[in-house]
């Protein structure tokens, strides 16, 4: 049997899993026939885990237990903005780990992200398995183009977790564009607007034939379909709040309904320009009695809603283009990613800004699983029929003194590449160099994500400045980074692949690994086929968006079309709807969780280990400048400095007074 | 379409990556255009891109990865004529073959903006040279060129226009 390689596309909000063979893309379908699966895990409370719209469909019942949008954690720290927001709107426990990593928390059990991202990752994996009909071990994931090395990382270790052998992680844009000009013998340049759940990615791309180079990646890591929700939410809480006088917002089932709702509002826009938003018993008043929400959202309405965060996208546009070189009127195509650019608003904006109607003929569910899929083939087969040159889409830094971070490899430069800098000591006579690397745009290192950090000692003690460390970044074609450092007088190396982020050290994510607690998936009873034999649960949104009569005999609904999904999903006759009901009815009122204080100062990581490398071929070719590194105590301040570390063998002032 | 390179030839390379300037690494010659440099870099990549040898032995493997990233820096600084430029020169002043990133961008941005004159005279006199310049009134560029380079003696781009006039005189 020939050896098969998919394509994944880990959304934030929907999962997709793809295959090419003998030159055929297949978008493989679920049990129950859908194209794409919700990025949803769910934890039942005799300890089985479902994953996908079943898992969904618990989300107003059981928020506690349910997971969704988990790819806005992936490769965080606790203390971060994202983490913050999460916190305060997700129903499901979020707790803080060692090196300031995220666990979420189910019952008495601690999950990592790449834990549940591997739960999803498994799901797909067997959606694959069960349509082709054999094992699959090996797979291409799709990352935003904007994540982080720590992102990427924490991707890498869910598909090792899933039990997948990860042939490359992708980003999604590229992807798409693989998927729109593969084969094709094309000569052009193209913009991909990746509008997904959670993040916005905009990439423009020269196509030569069989070549795929990215001319430049911009992004904004905290826009996305989610942003389009929420303003619906807040409208729909605003006006309840000011006609009885109770904030929706503090109570988390009401909160998981008006979130249902908005989402359900949302997608039915995409194709109707009108839609009825009604929530029963959203809440009960001061008196017991049960309080609803009914009322009608225009098209117009909500593209007044959304209006500035469509700007805001335009803006990363333009820096994109400009970074590539191009001016709009340049582009030969342009390709529409992610299910919120369905939107007519979207799609009139896109297209008013880049003088051209967006290619019609691409699924913007499932392009970017296509692209994945067809580069999983070619890395499978040794008939290598497509090259993609990716660039790194932020800046590669380094921690100096005065808490500056030195760019060393600029946003968009183009991977695989390597570039070697030479440092020299703060302090006369400093045994050890502490080496932060950050990703970031910003000259003050602490505005920039901290990738790792470790700590370089064994070179001569010398006057400040005397000492020349030969530190060698790299970032390979996953746009992974490894860093390692050289004393060029005793030929000591100390490196790191820098994995702090995804809080999964090597040793770890063997047990876990071994411990296959996320295999415990529960598998939908299927046929030969891979078809579920029981109808799916029904979509909770079923009960809440009504969409106009008119719409849903709409004859340009294509069959098959994630439209003609969503709209049967939709309708307000759909079988089983009507027993969703009682299951949704939340059955008490919860006191929603305090927004906790964090302060990044109390912000720790815990020492990094340093490995030491035995074989790396070095490279002696010597820069002339020097910049000095900071020395380990120098810089107190900084963020991630740790104080209660015992450097004082190091302390440079104690040196200092010796000489 | 996968490399057709023989392992020799890749062992062969690697090793000789640090003795290969940016242009012999792509097989261009000095002063290629830009189109041309793309070009080279999408060939090369077709060989030696990791993705395109992963049923090489690990050794060789590493070997292609390393040549991989020396063809990406040398397209990093090759498909800028800014950075172009300062590269040759680079080259031409010793330095090695390799040029770092950050040093090639710094030196391509001190270029754009020597080349428009640092000072408000430098650049007063330099704007009247080039409108001289372009009418081939060579000998009145000259003059203004010089006057320029009182305000801004270290002015390179300066002094070589002005050669360049004097010798378009004789």
């Amino acid at each position: 049997m020939a050896e098969i390689g998919v394509g994944i596309d880990l959304g934030t909000s929907n999962s997709c899993v793809a295959v090419m063979r003998g030159g055929a893309i297949d978008v493989l379908p679920n049990a129950y026939g859908e194209h794409t699966t919700a990025s949803v895990v769910g934890f039942k409370s005799d300890g089985a885990i479902c994953v996908g719209n079943s898992a969904k469909a618990n989300i107003i019942h059981d928020p506690k237990n349910t997971i969704y949008s988990s790819k806005r954690l992936i490769g965080r720290y606790y203390f971060s903005e994202e983490v913050k927001k999460a916190k305060a709107i997700c129903a499901y426990e979020i707790a803080e780990a060692e090196n300031h990593g995220i666990r979420i928390k189910v019952g008495d059990e601690f999950f990592s992200l790449p834990e549940i991202g591997a739960m999803i990752l498994r799901e797909m994996k067997s959606i694959a398995e069960s349509r082709i009909g054999q094992p699959v071990h090996k797979a291409v994931i799709t990352v935003p183009a904007n994540f982080n090395d720590n992102q990427r990382q924490a991707t890498k270790d869910a598909g090792r977790i899933a039990g997948l052998e990860v042939l490359r992680i992708l980003n999604e844009p590229t992807a798409a564009a693989l998927a729109y000009g593969f084969g094709k013998g094309l000569r052009q340049r193209v913009a991909v607007y990746d509008l997904g759940g959670g993040t916005f990615d905009v990439s423009v791309l020269e196509i030569g034939d069989d070549v795929f180079e990215v001319l430049a990646t911009c992004g904004d890591t905290f826009l996305g379909g989610d942003d389009f929700d929420d303003r619906l939410i807040d409208l729909l809480a605003d006006e309840f709040s000011s006609r009885h006088g109770i904030n929706l917002r503090n109570d988390l089932y009401a909160l998981e309904k008006l979130k249902v709702a908005a989402e359900g509002a949302k997608k039915a826009l995409s194709i109707d320009p009108e839609v009825e938003i009604r929530i029963p018993d959203v809440i009960h008043g001061a008196e017991g009695q049960a309080l609803s929400i009914e009322r009608t959202l225009s098209s117009e309405e909500f593209s007044g809603l959304v209006q500035d965060l469509i700007q805001r996208s335009f803006k990363v546009c333009d820096e994109a283009l400009q970074q590539a070189g191009v001016v709009a009127r340049d582009l030969d195509g342009v390709i529409l990613v992610g299910g919120p650019t369905r939107l007519p608003v979207i799609r009139k904006a896109v297209s008013e800004y880049f003088q051209q109607e967006p290619q019609a003929d691409v699924d913007p569910d499932q392009v970017v699983a296509m692209g994945a899929a067809i580069h999983a083939a070619s890395l499978v087969s040794e008939d290598h029929a497509s090259y993609l040159l990716d660039v790194t889409p932020l800046s590669l830094r380094v921690g100096v003194a005065g808490g500056l971070a030195e760019p060393v490899i600029e946003r968009n430069t183009p991977v695989p590449i390597e570039q070697m800098r030479t440092f020299t000591t703060f302090q006369d006579f400093q045994e050890s160099v502490k080496i932060r690397v950050y990703q970031g745009e910003s000259r003050q290192s602490e505005e920039n994500e901290l990738l790792g950090q470790f700590e370089f000692a064994g070179f001569k003690k010398a006057r400040r400045g005397e000492v020349a460390i030969d530190i060698s970044f790299e970032i390979n074609a996953d746009g992974i980074v490894n860093v390692v450092a050289q004393d060029r007088e005793t030929g000591e190396q100390a490196s790191t692949t820098i994995t702090l982020s995804s809080g999964l050290s090597d040793l770890e994510l063997e047990s876990i690994v071994d411990e296959g607690r996320t295999a415990r998936i529960e598998a939908i009873p299927t046929d030969d086929a891979g078809d579920a034999l029981a109808p799916p649960p029904p979509d909770p949104r079923s009960e809440m968006v009504v969409i106009g009569a008119v719409s849903l005999v709409k004859a340009d609904l294509g069959a098959g079309s994630g439209a003609a999904v969503e709209a049967d999903a939709l309708a307000p006759d759909e079988p089983g709807a009507a027993g969703a009901r009682g299951a949704a009815e939340p059955d008490s009122v919860l006191e929603v969780l305090p927004d906790e204080e964090y302060s990044t100062v109390s912000a720790e990581p815990e020492e990094l280990v340093v490995l030491a490398k035995e074989d790396e071929d070095a490279d002696l070719s010597l820069p002339e400048e020097t910049v000095p590194l900071e020395a380990v105590d120098a810089g107190s301040a900084d963020l991630f400095e740790s104080p209660g570390t015992d450097l004082s063998e190091d302390d440079p002032d104690e040196g200092g007074q010796k000489g | 379409m996968a490399s057709e390179l023989a392992p020799t030839e890749i062992v062969a390379l690697a090793r000789l990556i640090d003795e290969l300037d940016y242009y012999q690494l792509l097989h261009l010659r000095r002063g290629a255009s830009i189109s041309e440099v793309k070009q080279a870099y999408h060939f090369s990549s077709r060989a030696f891109h990791p993705d395109a040898n992963r049923h090489l032995s690990a050794n060789l493997q590493a070997a292609v990865a390393t040549i991989a990233r020396r063809i990406t820096e040398a397209y990093s600084v090759l498909r800028d004529p800014g950075r172009n430029k300062a590269y040759l020169q680079h080259l031409e002043a010793g330095h090695g073959v390799r040029m770092q990133l950050s040093e090639a961008r710094a030196e391509a941005g001190r270029r754009a903006v020597e080349q428009k004159g640092r000072t408000p005279q430098g650049r007063q006199y330099y704007n009247l040279a080039e409108a001289e310049l372009r009418r081939e009134d060579f000998a009145a560029a000259a003059r203004n060129l010089q006057t320029a380079l009182t305000f801004e003696p270290d002015n390179e781009f300066f002094k070589a226009q002005l050669k360049e006039a004097r010798e378009k005189i004789r």
